[in-house]
């Protein structure tokens, strides 16, 4: 990656490059896998466990405190996400499906919270860890309600079409739903967060330079362009991060409907 | 359970269904049959058939999201 980045000579602005943005040093010495991205994530799953820990553990039939808050995550949940995608099937997976959208949910947010700021979905392994997970578990699904064979007689030879199709087409059903769906469900997360971190960096990084480095009557106003683009941008990012959350549950309810019922 | 008692809810799924396995099918197609293209360009030393078989593999990958969702 440093090859692509030039480093802005002394006493000019340079752009964050993403090899200073995302290549944190291990925070103890010597212990190279423990970073700031592994730390906010154990701290966000403690977060979500302690959350929902103090929101389920004795619920009142009259919710109140931190159990209104969660159960309006958790109708949100199942309204949008489990029951227009599971239907009957809906209440089963909602421990599942309530987990991983708090999960990434919290791990995006920490890119705006403030100290913390980093989206730890920026760094792919976070998301290719939970997408792999939701492709074993609709790998598993689909062969142990189809069967083996028909689970996979079903994704590439739907019923219903002339002989020569299929030969066309079965080969793009099976690399779609096998090696790019999980992919994809990964990568728009990742891409996503990335993104958006570069972006905020990128014009909080303006306003800094433009208004406390280097302070000149022509460059003033672009500071405080920067600092209310930061502004701006921090609330759109966090419009963005809650979607993805949304998308990453609804994407991980697609593919498991997918694997318990053969499409049409 | 039937078509019939499933559709008052599964309306949205399908389309919500449909978009979002777009992308994939379409870079499914471009994979195989661009694949295909560029491996019949590389033996016969040619240059026409990796184009080829993008547009066709978009084609049929739009065929496949039609006959899936689209009805």
């Amino acid at each position: 990656m440093s090859t692509l980045t030039v480093l802005a000579p002394p006493g000019e602005f340079g752009a964050p490059t993403p090899d200073e943005l995302f290549t944190l040093p291990p925070i103890i010495p010597g212990v190279d896998w423990f970073t700031k991205p592994v730390l906010l994530a154990l701290f966000a799953s403690v977060l979500v466990i302690g959350f929902c820990w103090a929101a389920f553990a004795k619920p009142k039939l009259v919710p109140r405190g931190v159990q209104n808050v969660a159960e309006y995550g958790y109708m949100f949940v199942r309204d949008q996400v489990a029951r227009p995608f599971l239907g009957k099937d809906a209440d089963r997976w909602m421990g599942l499906l309530l987990t991983l959208f708090f999960l990434v949910l919290v791990w995006n947010l920490m890119g705006v919270i403030p100290v913390l700021q980093f989206p730890v979905a920026s760094h792919i392994a976070f998301p290719a860890v939970l997408a792999i997970s939701i492709y074993v578990l609709k790998v598993y699904l689909g062969v142990k309600h189809q069967g083996p064979v028909g689970y996979f007689k079903n994704m590439m030879f739907p019923p219903g079409l002339p002989k020569p199709i299929y030969l066309l087409l079965a080969p793009i059903e099976f690399l779609s739903n096998m090696i790019i769906a999980p992919f994809t469900h990964a990568v728009r997360l990742f891409a996503n967060m990335f993104a958006g971190h570069m972006l905020l960096a990128f014009f909080s990084m303006v306003g800094f330079w433009f208004l406390f480095e280097a302070l000149t009557p022509l460059g003033a106003p672009i500071g405080v362009l920067g600092v209310i683009m930061t502004i701006v941008l921090t609330g759109f990012e966090m419009f963005i991060q809650f979607l993805q959350a949304f998308l990453f549950a609804m994407l991980a309810a697609m593919y498991i409907n997918g694997a318990l019922h053969a499409d049409h | 359970m039937s078509e019939q008692e499933r559709r008052p809810e599964t309306d949205g799924r399908d389309f919500a269904d449909a978009m979002w396995s777009v992308p994939s099918y379409l870079l499914a197609g471009m994979a195989v049959y661009g694949g295909i293209g560029w491996l019949l360009d590389r033996w016969l030393d040619l240059s026409a058939f990796f184009p080829i078989g993008i547009v066709l593999g978009l084609v049929l990958a739009g065929y496949a999201v039609y006959r899936r969702h689209g009805r």
